[in-house]
């Protein structure tokens, strides 16, 4: 787990830092060098068909995929932890139509759904995580459900209901926090899934629109033209997939561990 | 119906209940007796919540699209407002909403999807035909290939549970799983069409090799799924006491596979078409794009693009309808593979 972590987190540093160092910005036009080599005039990477600096544009390509996945992970937390929390803890006639719904939402091809709502709603970043949030919210839903109804009879909230304590005061105080270490968990297993949908939307030009850019977007303009400069596909293709391979990684060792502490 | 990996296999947690449920089916049935009993039932049953599930996204989808801000006569500059009534009124739009869903609703029934809006000389109807066929074609060799592949690679590996083979097996399905087509398929067209120079990039030549990178850029990612469902099945099948007491007999490893362990093994993995299917036509929009393939994918890209509604609302009509009838071929694929999940 550690050694996927640290090259995420490297990756996420560079994003992050790097650009505020480097002398070009990621839609920055270099008129003297349009499609330079490397090392061309302080562009490191080169430059593309628009004089754009690439290792900019990389480094902020990864940027916004990783900003847009965090955002959409804490959406489908928000909403995921507070549906399937009121579900367990309401339970009955509630629980069964709230569960319901999750299921047949399930069944919806989800990333027609978002498609749809780029298009209703014109594509916009916001509107990238916001939809990406509300499709990715199901699992994190069924999870947080789940460990609620196993806490739900435990003794120590048992004791706290016998002491009097207001239902909503036992879910905060008593349930949510045993809930935080598995729901973190699928947390750390949804980031890669909404940097899949994420950059898979960029990618078809649905999602994050110039001149910002992200990894989808870069790969598809590599795949332009990777008979000419094949660098240009696999140098933003190979960081979007050693970021969700890491993440995915991560992720699931980390649920093992939760599984395996809850079992203890 | 939805089921995990996690749901299934606990299904099989009770071993002594099989006992129990093959004493019940002691009685032999016929395969017409199986048929009337069991298969048309969950069709019907099937078909009952098919039908308003349908009606329901292609309603949503409707809405969704009317309301939607900015419309397909949006141009650059603004349309004189009685050329703007005249085309309105030529494609319906100045009638009522209900009006307009119910008149949609009933030309879709006579299998009408009305007029594209940016391939002008074309209805939808005409685009889907021409299209999916195509897409039909290349999910269809997808799926095979992932089966036939995933299925293998997880049978080899639960046989090899805990050694190095089990593990290179599994790191290469999570790797493959984590792979974006978007990715894969470029990628594969570098290798084998430029540089190599093997197999053609785009297009539809070269005889039946033009399918070969699209089907299996497609077909990797779910082949990384199926061979981690087959192993995660058959892996909890061989701990069981039934297949130990066959073993301390000394049947042969090849026989309480085929007569013991590959059914139940496999209901994992038939619980996972459903899912695939749906991945698939996902798969299958970006495949269209890269490989330059008029399928129904790329058409939908096209509509979403131009904000062509009644394309758009066509194929999400029919992909809606794919994946339902994909989770009904599961469900019997399911019964057909566990006895137990059949409602006798």
């Amino acid at each position: 787990m550690r050694i996927p972590l640290i090259i995420t987190a490297i990756i996420a540093f560079a994003a992050f830092l790097l650009p505020l160092v480097l002398p070009w910005g990621h839609a920055a036009i270099d008129w003297d060098s349009v499609n330079a080599g490397l090392f061309h005039e302080g562009h490191i990477l080169g430059t593309d068909d628009l004089g754009r600096d690439r290792l900019a544009r990389l480094l902020v390509g990864t940027r916004t995929t990783i900003f847009v996945a965090l955002a959409a992970a804490m959406v489908a937390l928000i909403i995921g932890t507070i549906w399937g929390a009121a579900a367990g803890w309401i339970g009955g006639r509630t629980d069964e139509m709230m569960m319901r719904i999750v299921d047949g939402l399930y069944a919806l091809p989800f990333m027609f759904v978002v498609i749809l709502l780029m298009v209703v709603f014109g594509r916009s970043i916001l509107l990238v995580f916001i939809g990406i949030g509300m499709v990715e919210w199901l699992t994190m839903a069924r999870v947080v459900r789940g460990q609620v109804l196993a806490l739900k009879n435990r003794p120590f909230v048992l004791a706290a209901e016998a002491a009097g304590s207001p239902g909503y005061a036992i879910l905060l105080r008593h349930i949510l926090p045993n809930v935080a270490g598995v729901a973190a968990a699928y947390l750390m297993l949804t980031v890669p899934q909404v940097v899949m949908v994420e950059s898979f939307l960029s990618f078809l030009g649905l999602g994050v629109q110039e001149p910002l850019t992200s990894l989808g977007i870069l790969v598809n303009e590599g795949a332009d033209e990777m008979d000419l400069i094949p660098a240009a596909l696999l140098l933003p293709g190979g960081m979007l997939v050693t970021i969700i391979i890491c993440l995915t990684l991560a992720g699931e060792k980390y649920r093992d561990r939760m599984a395996a502490e809850a079992r203890a | 119906m939805h089921l995990d990996a996690t749901s299934t296999s606990s299904l099989f947690v009770s071993g002594g209940l099989g006992a129990l449920f093959a004493a019940c089916h002691s009685h032999e049935y016929s395969p017409a007796e199986i048929f009337r009993l069991t298969i048309l039932p969950l069709i019907l049953r099937r078909l009952l919540t098919a039908i308003p599930t349908l009606l329901g996204i292609i309603i949503l989808s409707f809405l969704l699209m009317r309301f939607a801000p900015g419309g397909p006569f949006d141009g650059e500059r603004p349309l004189a407002p009685e050329t703007r009534a005249a085309l309105e009124a030529a494609y319906g739009l100045n009638k009522g909403l209900g009006t307009q869903i119910w008149l949609y609703l009933s030309r879709l029934a006579q299998g009408d999807f009305g007029p594209s809006l940016i391939y002008r000389d074309f209805t939808v109807t005409e685009l889907i035909a021409q299209s999916l066929p195509i897409s039909l074609l290349i999910g269809g060799l997808a799926l095979l290939l992932a089966s036939v592949l995933g299925i293998s690679a997880g049978l080899f590996a639960a046989a090899r549970a805990g050694m190095w083979q089990d593990q290179a097996l599994m790191l290469t399905a999570t790797l493959l799983t984590a792979l974006p087509t978007f990715v894969t398929g470029p990628l594969l067209a570098l290798i084998f069409g430029l540089w190599l120079g093997w197999l053609p990039v785009s297009g539809q030549g070269g005889g039946g090799a033009w399918l070969l990178l699209p089907v299996i850029a497609l077909a990797l990612p779910v082949a990384g799924a199926v061979a981690k469902l087959a192993r995660a099945g058959l892996a909890e099948i061989l701990g069981q006491d039934h297949i130990r007491a066959a073993r301390a007999r000394g049947v042969a490893p090849l026989t309480i596979l085929r007569r013991h362990a590959l059914r139940p093994a496999l209901v994992p993995v038939a619980s996972y078409l459903g899912p695939a299917a749906a991945g698939l036509l996902t798969g299958a929009v970006v495949i269209e794009t890269v490989f330059g393939l008029p399928g129904l994918g790329r058409y939908f890209v096209q509509g979403a693009l131009n904000r062509d509604y009644p394309l758009v609302l066509g194929v999400v009509t029919l992909y809606a309808a794919l994946i339902i009838l994909f989770n009904l071929i599961a469900d019997l694929i399911y019964g057909w593979l566990d006895p137990r999940m059949r409602d006798v």
